[in-house]
């Protein structure tokens, strides 16, 4: 079976003009999500692009003796999750979205073959020093409803 | 002596891994994180102007920072019992192919909660020439022994 679009696509370019800009983003208007379910292959494909190699992550027998009593992933995973989560209309794969920070609270850990789902929203928009900013409010969960972890991003978006 | 919630005091260090970002390794981490934004892959693209800014190539995904602090601190926070709860950071100086950064931690604060053990973290990226390219604070928890083997 082929994978969804959302997936696959390299060319963000492509779709452009069906995300929202800066203008129609409505603080607090939920935005689409779809649930994913985490693969091993994926959370080794992240680990290594950041060179984390920790066993948690790696080795079974490893990681079913640890606290965590089986195969884990990073808590960073989100970055992965924020993309495969959501459409391929999200406004976030919108070219020249520029990255100005966030901070992420960690409660459970993801593993593999949990299904995760994405509660977001924009929070806020404002301008500042001539730039369009907006403040991302994004909450991923298990397929047992506890929070895996909860984040707040500003970026700046493309004029 | 192995480090204990007890044992860490104010001021202590930790210093991550160096990382040397090049067009490959950004985008391996494009694949990764399949966030393909032509900022980190399209050079001619990153020669025009973004309002007020301009980049003149490509640039490491922000994320990537998020990801290198991660990994020091649970690679220091997991063989001592603590659990990484928090992660805040600022991107202030983009990084490019060819750059080296690494990043550090120190201990800001020590507190002890009704429950369970605190520790707060300021953390720093410094690239090749000292400059200051992200900053960050991390919290992280440091749960009783009897409670430690739930460690969520």
């Amino acid at each position: 079976m082929s994978q969804p679009l959302h997936l696959t696509e390299r060319d963000f370019w492509k779709h452009q003009s069906v995300r929202k800009i800066w203008d129609q983003i409505v603080p607090g208007e939920p935005i689409e999500t779809l649930p994913h379910t985490l693969t091993v292959d994926e959370i080794h494909r992240y680990c290594r692009a950041v060179g984390d190699l920790n066993a948690l992550y790696f080795d079974e027998a490893y990681a079913r003796k640890s606290p965590y009593k089986g195969l884990i992933a990073p808590p960073s995973i989100h970055i992965l999750l924020m993309f495969t989560c959501t459409p391929i209309n999200y406004y976030m794969r919108a070219p020249g979205t520029i990255n100005a920070g966030q901070s992420w609270s960690y409660n459970v850990p993801a593993r593999p073959g949990d299904t995760i789902t994405l509660h977001a929203r924009a929070l806020d928009k404002f301008i500042r020093k001539d730039r369009l900013f907006v403040i991302h409010d994004n909450v991923f969960f298990n397929q047992h409803s506890q929070v895996i972890c909860s984040g707040r991003g500003w970026t700046i978006r493309p004029e | 002596m192995t480090q204990t919630f007890e044992t860490v005091d104010a001021g202590f260090t930790i210093t991550g891994g160096k990382f040397s970002p090049t067009r490959e390794t950004i985008r391996e981490f494009c694949e990764a994180s399949l966030d393909h934004n032509p900022l980190h892959l399209d050079e001619e693209y990153m020669k025009g102007s973004f309002g007020k800014t301009t980049f003149g190539g490509i640039i490491m995904h922000g994320m990537t920072h998020f990801g290198l602090m991660t990994k020091m601190l649970t690679d220091w926070l997991s063989p001592i019992g603590g659990i990484h709860r928090r992660l805040e950071t600022r991107w202030l100086i983009p990084v490019k192919p060819g750059d080296t950064i690494q990043p550090t931690a120190r201990v800001r604060q020590k507190k002890q909660t009704t429950h369970t053990g605190w520790i707060v973290l300021d953390l720093e990226m410094r690239n090749q020439r000292g400059e200051l390219v992200a900053r960050g604070e991390s919290l992280a928890e440091f749960p009783p022994l009897e409670h430690s083997a739930k460690a969520k």
